[in-house]
């Protein structure tokens, strides 16, 4: 493990305050990584009146960059327009190193391209599985394929996600590493008291969409109810399928069997977990699958459908796995049931804290990190043949637009020279309350 | 201190040497002096060579260009800040002044008792980040910029941020600034 500190700028389109996998693992990963001496800094765009600099816990520094998002929490793609700001961050920082997040998010591939034309080093993690098929999937591989074609190195959440990844964009699979996700084990643990087994709570804990399989869980849920009378179901989270949901639950006069929570604080997660034996996750596609980790740790036997990377996520005694059809859902649950009283949550819980851990993300972060860095620097005709090999077309639109943004950073460079930009001081934060949390969690991440 | 766009300036005021006076000055930008004159001059050009080629229309276009060029040159000149000053008169209030290029001068008197705090904050815009000073004020929930249109180095902000804390009796974070430089 190297002693080289880093200088860490993490960009992404999904942050805090928006809640979800994505922004999770940004936060988790950079509080390890603060942990470990590195120094991060995070770039998104302003959430509502959340606009300027932010610090969180343990001094983690969020730029929430004024720029609006338009379609799906994205930032507006402008491809120059962001140069400024990324630039002016980058040396006031005195930045090593730029790890962008997500292939979705517009942000993270405008401040890649542009921390790339600077000559900064740059990581990418990919966080979604992506199809090939459709014209959306064909754009977003392309423009992909355009972000990568420069990385230094890449991550990827799973060995599914990394054969994704490498066959969507190009990019040779020695420069991908995989790299789970974890789970805050000192956050999600099994309730004080294990629950009875006379009635069976089965939870669902998801963004109601269709993407999630919310449309399963329509065709799923009666047929279990109809199958095992003494199970009950209480569904957290709202989207576009809710209606669907509640539909059902009239059609088939589950009111006092089925209840729906509506959008549960993440805070409020594990409150949620810990009043079920059984945690169903519907997906029809997941390149990790946090949520499982969270119920696993919770100490909940899991039904998911076999899909993605879930089937590597966890040991085949923590979870069933069904095919994403209703049949083979319910003969999934009606197998977990059965397995139930073979079931202890604390043992689980203390499994999981050895499976997962964010320090150890963050140490194998920090090798690609180091990896990263060792790379050799090139110049602009060097990476102009990257791109060049990106399509016939597509290439030279490519290298058109890289070198376009090199004559930008030209002139920005002669309108603000870069001795004009003013380093930001270090300080030491002062003690505070938040200490407390922050030692709880890194004593029981290190702990097994 | 200068630097390519500021210069600042501190003095105390002479018989009360405890009247604190911070000054932060704009150099002057002759490359911005010639784009201005030049725009003018492109407008009246423009009006002129209009005129002329079509010659049944009034001279009342050359007129407006004239005076679109005169009044760019005003908004660009005329309004523009010269300098901003900060005069710290302990136990009584902080007076902060906004010179212009036409002579106008805009002054603000806080007294002290109205300070709670003053504050270095880091502002970010679309396209750029930079340093400002402003005071938190009792029974205001805004902040009140010190330095309302011009945005020098945090060089130039320390010590009248220092002087503001001395001068509202806060002495803990300017000792912990003097430990980060």
């Amino acid at each position: 493990m190297a002693d080289q500190k880093h200088r860490i700028l993490m960009v992404s389109d999904f942050f805090f305050p928006n809640f979800g996998g994505v922004e999770s693992h940004i936060y988790y990963l950079s509080q390890c990584l603060l942990k470990l001496g590195h120094k991060v800094v995070v770039m998104t765009h302003a959430y509502g009146n959340r606009s300027g600099v932010r610090y969180m816990t343990g001094g983690l520094k969020v730029y929430y960059v004024p720029w609006r998002p338009f379609l799906m929490q994205n930032t507006l793609p402008t491809v120059y327009g962001t140069l400024p700001i990324v630039r002016t961050i980058l040396v006031r920082e005195k930045i090593s190193l730029v790890h962008g997040h997500q292939a979705f998010s517009t942000l993270c591939h405008e401040a890649l391209m542009h921390a790339r034309t600077m000559g900064y080093k740059v990581v990418f993690t990919d966080h979604s599985l992506y199809g090939f098929a459709d014209i959306g999937s064909i754009h977003m591989n392309k423009v992909l394929q355009f972000s990568l074609a420069d990385v230094s190195q890449a991550i990827c959440v799973s060995h599914t996600s990394k054969e994704n990844t490498v066959l969507r964009s190009g990019l040779p699979a020695e420069k991908v590493f995989m790299i789970p996700n974890a789970v805050d084990t000192a956050m999600f643990k099994p309730a004080p008291e294990r629950l009875g087994n006379d009635e069976i709570i089965i939870v669902v804990i998801s963004r109601l969409v269709y993407r999630k399989g919310a449309d399963l869980l329509v065709e799923v849920i009666p047929e279990i109810c109809h199958l095992y009378p003494n199970v009950r179901f209480i569904v957290g989270g709202d989207g576009p399928k809710r209606v669907r949901l509640e539909e059902m639950r009239e059609k088939h006069s589950l009111q006092d069997r089925v209840e729906m929570l509506g959008s549960v604080p993440h805070a409020h997660v594990r409150s949620v977990l810990i009043s079920g034996h059984i945690f169903l996750n519907s997906s029809l596609t997941e390149a990790f699958c946090i949520a499982i980790l969270e119920a696993a740790s919770c100490g909940l036997l899991t039904v998911s459908t076999r899909v993605g990377g879930v089937p590597e996520v966890l040991p085949e005694d923590m979870i069933v796995l069904a095919e994403p059809d209703p049949s083979d859902m319910v003969r999934a649950t009606g197998k977990a049931i059965s397995l139930l009283p073979n079931i202890d949550p604390q043992q689980m819980h203390n499994r999981m804290k050895k499976l997962y851990n964010w320090h150890d993300v963050a140490k194998r972060t920090e090798i690609v990190y180091d990896r990263a860095l060792k790379c050799p620097d090139q110049n602009l005709l060097e990476r102009l043949s990257r791109y060049l090999s990106c399509g016939s077309w597509a290439g030279k639109i490519f290298c058109f637009v890289m070198i376009i943004d090199f004559l930008l950073w030209r002139l920005l460079q002669l309108w603000q020279p870069t001795e004009e930009i003013e380093g930001v001081p270090e300080f030491t934060l002062p003690h505070h309350q938040d200490e407390e949390i922050i030692s709880n969690f890194n004593k029981d991440q290190s702990l097994g | 201190m200068v630097n390519r766009r500021y210069g600042y300036l501190h003095e105390c005021k002479w018989p009360l040497e405890a009247i604190d006076m911070h000054h932060v000055v704009v150099r002057k930008s002759n490359a911005k002096g010639f784009f201005v004159y030049l725009s003018a001059l492109i407008v009246v050009a423009n009006a002129a060579s209009y005129l002329f080629l079509v010659k049944d229309k009034s001279i009342i276009i050359l007129l407006w260009g004239f005076l679109m060029s005169v009044l760019l040159v005003k908004v660009m000149f005329w309004n523009r800040v010269m300098k901003e000053s900060v005069v710290v008169m302990p136990t009584f209030g902080v007076q902060l002044e906004t010179h212009y290029a036409s002579g106008r001068i805009v002054h603000r008197f806080i007294p002290i008792g109205k300070i709670l705090k003053p504050v270095l904050l880091e502002c970010v815009s679309p396209v750029t980040c930079y340093w400002s000073l402003s005071l938190l004020l009792h029974g205001e929930a805004e902040l009140t910029l010190v330095l309302k249109d011009l945005r020098p180095p945090v060089k130039m902000l320390i010590p009248i941020w220092k002087a503001l804390c001395d001068a509202s009796d806060i002495k803990e974070f300017s000792d912990s600034w003097k430990d980060a430089n």
